[in-house]
């Protein structure tokens, strides 16, 4: 047992268990005789120099050295590969001792014998020793000196001052009031004060600072822009989006409401770890709640790639390869966001630096295995959802028998004699009939029936009464379900004419073939010849049995043509109209009936065998269906639209674009209805190569962590979530609360405690404070409110600070890392546009709903097209705060890009900040920016002191003699717009102090 | 090369940058040179610039570049490569022959389709790699994947890595431009130039030649009730007086004096950015050289025709060499937009003559133009070009006349910045439809590989961490293509 310790002295808790697990799979005197006593000291070996890429996982070289059975071509060659002075392996690293070498050639000799059911780890990631996963324990207060109690207003500030003075620095003093109360708007509600709000400020302030300060955090705490302000901030962690991005890039119109959920939960000062658990199961943990549902946009909030889903779909490796990185983006969000943790590392080989393995990696996987992104309702009440689910439960089970029904007829079909061999022909033929040439003009469509026994009417008008010798009609060609020649052709029809529109009197029959079906005419003209003398002018045609579509009905004709005696076509262009019809331009529109284009099939002879074929199918069919099963059909099919009546019109809910186990199929995109798919460990992260089946579960990050989830045998898709979301809001869990609490001290100072706010790994940056950061973590985890948290911070003397420069200490800490002054904040992007409709005094500070557009939304059917710059940007609907709009992927706002504003397709856990000549250009000529200028001059011009008043609503001050004369000036040359304009572009308009 | 750089802490480059206003160029080489992670070449560059031709919505091979005799001699049959095939959208036609005729070029006798038959007077300077594979049937991914070597959103273009490792030569353009089809950004918009995780002034500045103004904010909106070039002129004066006070009154804070700097920079630009976009003084050859029409760029387009895309092709690659002139390091030139009706890409599922014939035509005119042009200038030395696309199509028929997705095969080809010409390396089976040695494919990996060492960068080396991963270019492969190195 002396190796046995050795082992547990340096290896994961993870590492223990399975290594107990395997130890205990053996009878004492197996283990005596497969683990040989050396084996420990070939594991260390192995751990230390190998495994990082002989793994199985990654198999490189096809060499798998992280569990048994070792299979080896040439037992000598492994040993040859680490001789020598200058050896090919191990890659990276020391070279491996004679000592070493050894212990691995007696293993080698031995039979490389591998105990079972081990699995080795790379020892470099495995342990847990890493002070972002060590237990979180409330750090001792940082012990200081008598004279800096003063200066300490909390114990933020004893952290801070304490490592100040252990590298020779101090801090600034106190920043004046008029700084820290335009600092404080910006920091909590992402806003300029108004001139009224800062005079009242600095009236209160002249009694007692300290007190007018802390009540005006109170005040902005509790105001509605705070939530505003920090949902902006949380939705560039997690990716938010209103379009799908990828190709198409199509609108994804009910995402909003997760936006709303971010900006209220702020507001309410939601307990942070249910707004976690929320995110991952709200659904589950707390059923019924709107809430509940719409934090799962959460999961759903990254793009999505509407091809892939849509249109190939998991019967294609391209599908089940999107899948497979869609779970790969729920999962990568989840840890990155709540958790600081690069999993996705894992997707590809073990994680190479921390303790993330790729079973991990894939159990996660499984955890997301039964959702997809889609809308879902969230507002109905449960008596309506119960309906709901009733009839929809009803509607799946008449399916299923009519399907049931439709197996029973294939089969029927299957043995009739000559059924089958017509199929086959007919398929032949419809291939021939492919190249049929067709305009893109297909004809006249009718809406879309359930049953075929639906009446729908066309007609024309020829203007005038004419006299006619005969009627064309003529079928359509569509590849909609392999259907091709004679698309929509009605299989029962009348044709009558009138000179009444209405045709209640005078109505003439031509012909009548609404009794018996019709012989299927493919593309092929049918002819009917009119033997009345009488001039007419209406023409009607009456579909009394619809054509099969997809287990749908429809009437659609490609051309009708109305010849008179000499052979002209009187029907060209005359008035169509018709009971119901598609208007899809240019395919399918009422005029493409009399437009002269339909299609001519280059094979006429095929074209006829086909038509007569298929009226030898129908005639077959009926035989062979009886007329039992074609009532049964019909009461199928008439049950079916009852029930999808009655579905439609319970009420229909809201929606939300979130996490769905059951929504409408489209296309290739299926739901699971709860039934998750099966997650296989894929070496590589290859989708071709496929390992043994997940079972649900998290990376085992702390002790006692189970990395594989304990579920009843029967458990549903929501309690994986369920699960997974205790786990991140686990007390014990070492990374969340540090996560969330270093991310609000980003925001306040511009720099995290941690400067790599989404990566708390070894490759992340190591914290500057960590015992402030862990004595924050605990405080936060036992009392987990965020408007707390920001009034601990805002309160402290450390963020009072003046953020005026010192040379001695900044050539000590020239990156101000050690918190010895504020950070000058330059306006994010949405800052900046809030900033310019305040001064202008556009803004409109209406909350919530769909996002407002600031583009011009063209092609919207196929490829949209999003055209910020025929956008007006007078229009009063976009006068709103940033936050409110509606975030296209595959074309950023440009005027916000430029300013460095998140891109929606990735987590930005902190904001670029850079300065170019494209700024510049933008807040001088974008026209959003003249026309804020415009209208601030609007506001101030008829003023007493149109300038004081400028400055008073841009900057909270009053202009100085200097500025005084050159604005005045300018002004007096150039009018109050253009000065309105070099104010917007005032480096003090940029940054705050 | 190598240097930490979290995305979210900017690193001392980014942070460098920053301070002294990160615009490209900004003459402010001198400062940004203390920093290893610019201007240090691993090796000495053949190229110093480049230019992306991208064809969106997948170019046929067979129908271009990639003569294959048997599509013809099996014209109309079925056809079998022997194995499972998946297509995108339909399941294999009849095998189907190009609708042009394939002729031989230059010295090095290269089979050239008709409508790309234009770059036969340059074919001796090309290099052809038929043996590319891809790892999708979706634009999306495939785009995505030549753009910036990934297949999801979220990485840096293969343009920001190099502006980023190399940085700028000039100062008043941007060091990465991108040239889209005026009828619409293809799959992915504006990620095919993004910097993702790289500091944002190493993202793709679009230029819309004929647009007024051709960059977004140049001027002051046309419109504008107040804005007269002189209010213009005087504010900037007073904006400068202003910002300066400012900026003395915070002594310590560079960024501030930055953004003074990035106002001039900006004015700079306008004059800049104006005169390289001014075709006029172009002389008729030239403007005939690139296959620019008389109407320009108001062609008639309502059914797609030579002659328009040419003018539109044309016109931007004529740009780009004024661009390539004036210092800029890196452009984007796509040809085709988005899935809309009507196609205006090469995306030929219904109709490969159609579609092809155009735009093969229009673009082969225009790049000959360029090349020719670049080396009557002696500039085809250092610039780099390179031909790509998403992804194949099928060498049997959809639909009897066009050709669905082929991910497993299509061609690149590159041709000066150090490209050894005539050659082809790496070869398609006898159908085009996968790699003849299929072990032994090359990818994006190595085209992006090759690249960055032709423009001396040990693509292994310019890393950037993101996220606990050295990221880089070419993820975790690729490799040089030797053969076509010259």
């Amino acid at each position: 047992m002396k190796s046995a310790t050795l082992i547990f002295k340096n290896q994961s808790p993870r590492f223990l268990l399975t290594f107990l697990a395997s130890l205990s799979a053996f009878s004492p005197s197996q283990a005596k005789d497969a683990v040989p006593p050396t084996f420990a000291a070939v594991q260390t070996i192995l751990e230390k120099n190998c495994i990082s890429c002989h793994n199985y996982g990654e198999k490189k070289g096809d060499l798998v050295l992280d569990r048994g059975p070792i299979k080896l071509d040439d037992p000598n060659e492994l040993i040859k590969l680490v001789s020598g002075s200058d050896p090919e392996m191990p890659k990276k690293g020391n070279h491996l001792k004679t000592a070493q070498i050894t212990i691995l050639k007696k293993w080698i000799d031995a039979g490389a014998p591998f105990p079972e059911g081990l699995v080795l780890n790379d020892s470099h990631a495995a342990d847990l020793d890493w002070w972002s996963l060590r237990p979180l324990q409330k750090s001792p207060l940082a012990r200081i000196a008598a004279e800096d109690e003063a200066w300490c207003r909390n114990d933020i500030d004893r952290f801070i001052i304490a490592k100040l003075h252990e590298k020779n620095l101090s801090p600034s003093p106190q920043a004046d009031a008029r700084t820290l109360a335009r600092r404080l708007y910006y920091d909590l509600t992402g806003l300029p004060p108004t001139p009224a709000q800062m005079q009242q400020f600095l009236q209160a302030s002249a009694t007692d600072l300290d007190q007018a300060f802390e009540n005006l955090v109170d005040k902005l705490l509790n105001s509605q822009r705070y939530g505003e302000h920090w949902a902006r901030h949380w939705l560039d962690v997690v990716r938010y989006g209103d379009t799908h991005g990828y190709d198409k890039d199509k609108l994804r119109l009910n995402a909003w409401p997760y936006r709303d959920y971010v900006i209220r939960s702020f507001n309410d000062d939601k307990p942070y770890s249910r707004f976690v658990e929320e995110q991952i199961a709200g659904d589950v943990l707390w059923p019924g709640t709107p809430d509940g549902v719409i934090a799962t946009g959460f999961i759903a909030a990254g793009p999505w790639d509407y091809i892939a889903h849509v249109e190939v779909g998991e019967g294609k490796v391209d599908g089940r390869v999107a899948k497979n990185m869609d779970r790969d983006d729920m999962v990568t969000a989840t840890f990155n966001t709540f958790m600081s943790i690069t999993i996705q590392c894992a997707r590809c080989h073990d994680h190479k630096f921390d303790p993330v393995s790729m079973e991990d990696y894939y159990r996660t996987q499984a955890v997301f295995a039964a959702v997809d992104r889609a809308n879902r309702v969230y507002d109905l009440d449960p008596a309506v959802q119960k309906q709901q689910q009733s009839l929809s439960a009803k509607l799946s089970s008449l399916k299923s028998s009519q399907s049931d029904l439709q197996k029973k007829i294939s089969q029927l079909k299957l043995a009739h004699p000559n059924l089958k061999k017509i199929e086959v022909r007919l398929k032949e033929l419809k291939a021939i009939g492919q190249d049929t040439v067709k305009a893109p003009e297909y004809g006249f469509h009718s809406h879309i029936a359930k049953s075929p026994r639906t009446e729908k009417w066309v007609q024309l008008d020829l203007g005038a009464p004419s006299s006619l010798k005969s009627i064309e009609l003529i079928g359509c060609h569509d590849d909609y379900a392999d259907i091709g020649p004679g698309f929509g052709f009605p299989k029962r029809f009348r044709i009558e004419v009138s000179n009444d529109a209405t045709f209640k009197t005078g109505t003439r029959s031509i012909t009548d073939k609404s009794q018996a079906d019709y012989p299927f005419p493919g593309v092929l003209p049918q002819v009917f010849d009119i033997d009345y003398k009488k001039k007419l002018r209406f023409i009607r045609i009456t579909a009394t049995h619809l054509a099969e579509r997809k287990n749908d009905y429809i009437f659609a004709l490609a051309e009708l043509r109305v010849l008179d005696h000499s052979g002209k076509n009187l029907a060209l262009e005359k008035t169509v109209s018709s009971l119901d019809s598609i208007q899809a331009a240019p395919r399918w529109r009422k005029s493409n009936l009399v437009d002269d284009k339909f299609p001519h099939p280059q094979n006429e002879t095929a074209m006829k065998e086909l038509s007569k074929l298929e009226s030898k199918r129908s005639q077959i069919l009926k035989t062979v269906i009886s007329n039992k099963i074609q009532q049964q059909q019909a009461a199928l099919g008439e049950a079916i639209k009852t029930t999808e009546k009655q579905l439609s019109s319970l009420p229909k809910g809201k929606l939300v674009y979130a996490a769905a186990a059951s929504f409408k199929t489209q296309g290739q995109f299926k739901a699971t209805t709860g039934t998750p798919r099966p997650i296989y460990f894929l070496t590589r992260g290859d989708i071709r190569s496929v390992g043994p089946e997940m079972s649900p579960g998290v990376p085992p990050l702390w002790d006692h962590s189970p990395a594989e989830f304990k579920l009843a045998n029967n458990h549903t898709e929501g309690d994986r979530r369920a699960t997974l979301a205790r786990y991140l809001t686990d007390k014990k869990n070492p990374l969340t609360w540090r996560s969330i609490v270093n991310r609000i001290w980003l925001y306040h100072f511009g720099r995290g405690i941690v400067d790599s706010p989404g990566d708390f790994g070894r490759m992340g940056a190591p914290p500057s404070h960590l015992e402030l950061l862990d004595w924050l973590a605990v405080d936060f985890r036992d009392q987990p409110s965020l408007k707390a948290l920001h009034r601990k911070i805002v309160t402290s003397s450390t963020w009072r600070q003046s953020s005026a420069n010192d040379p001695r200490k900044s050539s000590i800490d020239s990156d101000n890392q050690f918190y010895w002054r504020a950070q000058r904040h330059k306006l994010t992007a949405e800052e900046m546009r809030d900033s310019a409709l305040t001064a202008s005094g556009l803004m409109n500070l209406k909350m919530g709903g769909p996002g407002f557009q600031d583009f011009v939304l063209e092609k919207n059917q196929h490829s949209p097209h999003y055209e910020y710059q025929k956008y007006d940007p007078q229009n009063p609907a976009s006068h709103r705060r940033s936050i409110y709009r509606f975030i296209v992927r595959s074309r950023t706002q440009p005027f916000l890009t430029t300013l460095d504003c998140a891109d929606p397709s990735q987590s930005v856990a902190k904001r670029d900040e850079t300065t170019t000549a494209l700024q510049a250009l933008t807040l001088l000529n974008n026209p959003f920016m003249e026309t804020m200028a415009k209208h601030f001059a609007h506001r101030i011009e008829n003023q007493k002191d149109p300038l004081a008043a400028a400055f008073q609503l841009a900057l909270n001050r009053t202009p100085n003699a200097d500025e005084r004369s050159s604005l005045q000036k300018y002004a007096a040359h150039y009018g109050w717009a253009n000065t309105c304009r070099l104010i917007l572009n005032l480096n003090e308009f940029t940054y705050v102090d | 090369m190598s240097i930490d750089l979290p995305s979210q802490q900017p690193g001392r480059r980014a942070f460098l940058a920053s301070l002294v206003g990160s615009f490209p160029g900004l003459a402010l080489t001198d400062l940004l040179a203390q920093d290893s992670a610019i201007g240090v070449l691993h090796r000495p560059a053949k190229a110093k610039r480049v230019v992306q031709l991208f064809m969106a919505g997948a170019a046929s091979h067979v129908d271009t570049f990639d003569y294959k005799p048997s599509l013809e001699k099996y014209h109309g049959k079925a056809w079998d490569p022997g194995e499972g095939i998946e297509l995108f959208q339909s399941t294999p036609g009849h095998t189907l022959k190009s609708p042009w005729q394939f002729r031989q070029h230059g010295h090095c006798g290269k089979h050239l389709s008709e409508v790309v038959a234009p770059l036969g007077k340059v074919v001796d300077d090309i290099a052809f790699v038929h043996n590319i594979v891809g790892k999708t049937a979706v634009h999306s991914q495939g785009t995505l994947l030549q753009t910036t070597g990934f297949t999801t959103p979220g990485y840096p273009s293969a343009g920001s890595w190099i502006s980023y490792g190399l940085g700028s030569m000039n100062d008043n353009l941007p060091t990465l431009v991108v040239l889209p089809d005026h009828r619409g950004l293809a799959s992915n918009g504006t990620k095919n130039w993004s910097s993702m995780f790289l500091p944002a002034q190493h993202q793709g500045t679009v230029i819309q030649p004929g647009a007024n103004p051709p960059i977004a904010d140049l001027f002051p909106p046309r419109n504008s009730s107040f804005i007269t070039k002189k209010s213009d002129q005087a504010g900037l004066a007073v904006l400068k007086k202003l910002n300066s006070q400012y900026a003395a009154q915070r002594p310590g804070d560079s960024r501030l004096t930055a953004r003074i700097r990035s106002y001039e920079l900006a004015a700079r630009m306008q004059l800049s950015a104006t005169e390289a976009m001014d075709v006029s003084k172009e002389p008729g050859y030239i403007k005939d050289l690139y296959g620019l029409a008389a109407e320009g760029p108001a062609v008639n387009d309502n059914k797609i025709n030579e002659k328009a895309e040419s003018e539109f092709f044309g016109r931007k690659c004529l740009i780009a060499r004024r661009l390539l002139e004036r210092g800029v390091r890196f452009i984007q030139i796509w040809s085709g937009n988005d899935n809309g009706h009507p196609r205006r890409n090469w995306d030929s599922h219904e109709n490969i003559e159609r579609d092809h014939g155009p735009l093969a035509l229009g673009m082969s005119r225009g790049a000959a133009g360029l090349i020719q042009d670049l080396k009557q200038r002696g500039m085809l030395d250092d610039t780099l070009i390179l031909w790509t696309t998403e992804f194949g199509r099928m060498p049997c028929a959809q639909r009897g006349v066009g050709r669905d997705h082929n991910p497993f095969v299509f061609t690149n080809w590159l041709c000066g910045g150090g490209i050894k010409g005539g050659v082809t390396a790496g070869q398609s089976d006898e159908w085009g439809y996968k790699p003849l040695d299929r072990s032994h494919p090359t990818e994006v990996y190595d085209i992006h590989a090759t690249m960055l060492h032709l423009l001396g960068i040990d693509h292994e080396q310019l890393t950037v961490r993101h996220n606990s991963i050295d990221r880089r270019l070419t993820n975790v492969f690729g490799k040089v293509i030797k053969d076509i190195v010259a």
